[in-house]
């Protein structure tokens, strides 16, 4: 890890002060504060490189399209995938809609086969994979995640010979429950060995170092913001054998082979799936991202996790005015979800806010099924990453105790 | 500028009116609207019972935070037994009132508790909940 002041220094943010207070941001489940060098290579980009890419022969044009190019590389050698099997993407949202329309239109469900979705699920893995069965007549299974709590034998039971799709988070952003892809993949591959096995990774990539092939899954979806990226980039990985057979989602320029009046054909990996000019400054920070992620090491970043997010729930559970939800033991990271007694989140997040510099997320989270699971209408979130020190849930508890003092 | 703190916005008579369940309440037979603060999954119900162009009943029923109960409890308090045309007129000046615009003091009698709302851009939402569902619970005649 980085020492804390280096983090001070390569994050300008965790100097702010807020009512006087030094900021504590613990809503890195929502989006990770920006390190400057991430922003310093989006800028140097921008301002010296940019140029149209994939279509001029210019010296800009060029340099812009090696950027955008080394940048795809970077991520692939990140999940341990092929170049042409990274499509950048706004975030995971776009990257799962991508997926689950060109899926449909690819006719790769066929009639009587389903989709399995969980009802843990942020709404981009579930509102999707919804309208794309009510449009295209397709049956999508819900797995009931019974108080929060997902429970993989339960699970498999769900998988059959008929199950054709298999999305699932990798992390619940609501309870921080880790869920076992390895054991899912494993089982799933049993019962139907070609299911298409989709894991949305917008939680997940930021914390544990992922290696698509050794995991045998089919997609992945994540968000650069989540991992120090800048907004509106991310990606879709997908098996390539799998990617040839899909039709594009968006049409127009970029992604064709030979346009005439007639028709038109498509050019090859990733390019089909990525039409218009792409995010190229977008793509240069989550490179850049990556290289800050892989200098401190993925397997630091998850010890790091693994012992704030302890930490954070000996002290909270000492507290009895709070509810907290979500497993509560090893398999809970980076995430705490909690309600205050007979209070409402957003007066306990917006005190915690004035009180102490505290940021914390309030809300359904995006996640209303899982609200319903949980038999609540919203909660308190705190979550963690790698410039939190265990001075900052310190900081969390004496704000807990202070709002839990004027509101109860 | 004067600096409004976290102090002014749950001041005890704020977090009074919020826990104070007179109001709380269905009222049978009135005219009624549901309103929704989509962001945070915040919903109100508001009753009222209108006789002769007369508001001679208000409630609420609903969960959210306290600036949004505290609000809808004041807000009926206030608009029993004024007629609907007078409950228009005081809706108007609080919304000038959250948008941080001028409004008439005199007409909002015991809301200026929320005058420095629009200091909370977060929070406005909270509070006009309630007077937007009044609207339409005023526009659902029979």
């Amino acid at each position: 890890m980085l020492s804390s002041n280096k983090y001070e220094e390569e994050f300008p943010a965790l100097k702010r002060k807020i009512n006087g207070h030094r900021l504590v941001y613990l809503d890195n489940a929502a989006t990770t504060l920006r390190p400057k060098r991430v922003m310093e290579a989006v800028s140097e980009y921008s301002l010296n490189h940019h140029a149209n890419v994939h279509r001029s022969t210019h010296t800009l044009a060029s340099e812009a399209t090696q950027m955008y190019e080394s940048s795809r590389q970077k991520l692939a050698d990140f999940i341990n995938a092929k170049k042409e099997e990274i499509i950048f993407t706004k975030g995971t949202t776009e990257s799962i809609n991508l997926l689950a329309y060109s899926l449909a239109i690819s006719n790769m469900i066929q009639p009587g086969e389903e989709i399995l979705i969980t009802t843990m699920e942020h709404h981009s893995n579930f509102v999707p994979w919804q309208q794309i069965g009510k449009l295209f007549n397709i049956k999508i299974k819900y797995f009931p995640v019974k108080k929060g709590i997902f429970e993989p034998d339960d699970y498999f039971n769900y998988i059959t010979s008929k199950t054709k799709v298999i999305s699932i988070t990798g992390i619940s952003n609501v309870t921080g429950q880790v869920i076992p892809i390895n054991l899912i993949v494993e089982k799933a591959r049993k019962i139907r060995n070609n299911v298409i096995i989709i894991v949305d990774g917008a939680q997940y990539i930021p914390h544990f170092s992922v290696d698509v092939k050794s995991l045998d899954i089919d997609f992945l979806a994540f968000s650069g913001h989540k991992m120090l990226g800048p907004t509106g980039i991310g990606v879709l990985y997908g098996k390539k054998e799998y990617l040839e057979q899909m039709s594009p989602f968006l049409f127009g320029g970029e992604m064709i082979d030979k346009v005439s009046m007639e028709d038109t054909t498509f050019t090859i990996l990733p390019f089909k799936f990525e039409a218009g000019t792409p995010n190229v400054d977008g793509s240069v920070g989550l490179a850049k991202a990556v290289e800050l992620l892989q200098q401190i090491g993925m397997n630091n970043i998850n010890q790091h996790d693994k012992m704030l997010t302890k930490y954070a729930l000996e002290k909270m559970k000492n507290l009895d005015f709070l509810e907290i939800y979500g497993p509560q033991d090893e398999f809970q990271s980076s995430i705490v979800s909690f309600n205050m007694k007979g209070i409402h989140p957003h007066d306990v997040a917006h005190l915690l806010n004035d009180i102490a510099g505290v940021a914390i997320r309030s809300g359904h989270h995006c996640a209303q099924p899982m609200m319903n699971e949980l038999g609540v209408k919203a909660t308190c979130r705190v979550s963690f990453y790698v410039y939190n020190q265990k001075d900052d849930i310190d900081i969390l508890i004496y704000g807990l105790k202070k709002v839990w003092e004027w509101l109860k | 500028m004067v600096k409004i703190g976290i102090e002014d916005l749950y001041s005890d008579i704020i977090l009074d009116y919020a826990k104070n369940n007179k109001y709380k309440k269905e009222i049978p037979a009135s005219q009624k609207a549901e309103g929704k603060n989509l962001s945070c999954g915040d919903e109100i119900t508001i009753f009222l019972k209108v006789d002769n162009g007369k508001i001679v009943e208000a409630s609420y029923l609903g969960h959210g935070c306290i600036i949004s109960q505290a609000s809808a409890a004041m807000m009926c308090e206030i608009i029993e037994g004024k007629t609907v045309e007078e409950a228009e007129k005081i809706l108007n000046e609080v919304i000038k009132m959250s948008q941080g615009k001028e409004y008439d003091n005199d007409l909002i009698d015991g809301l200026e508790v929320f005058s420095d709302i629009s200091k909370f851009p977060m929070r406005i939402k909270c509070f006009t909940l309630s007077w937007h569902t009044l609207e339409e619970a005023i526009n659902n005649q029979d």
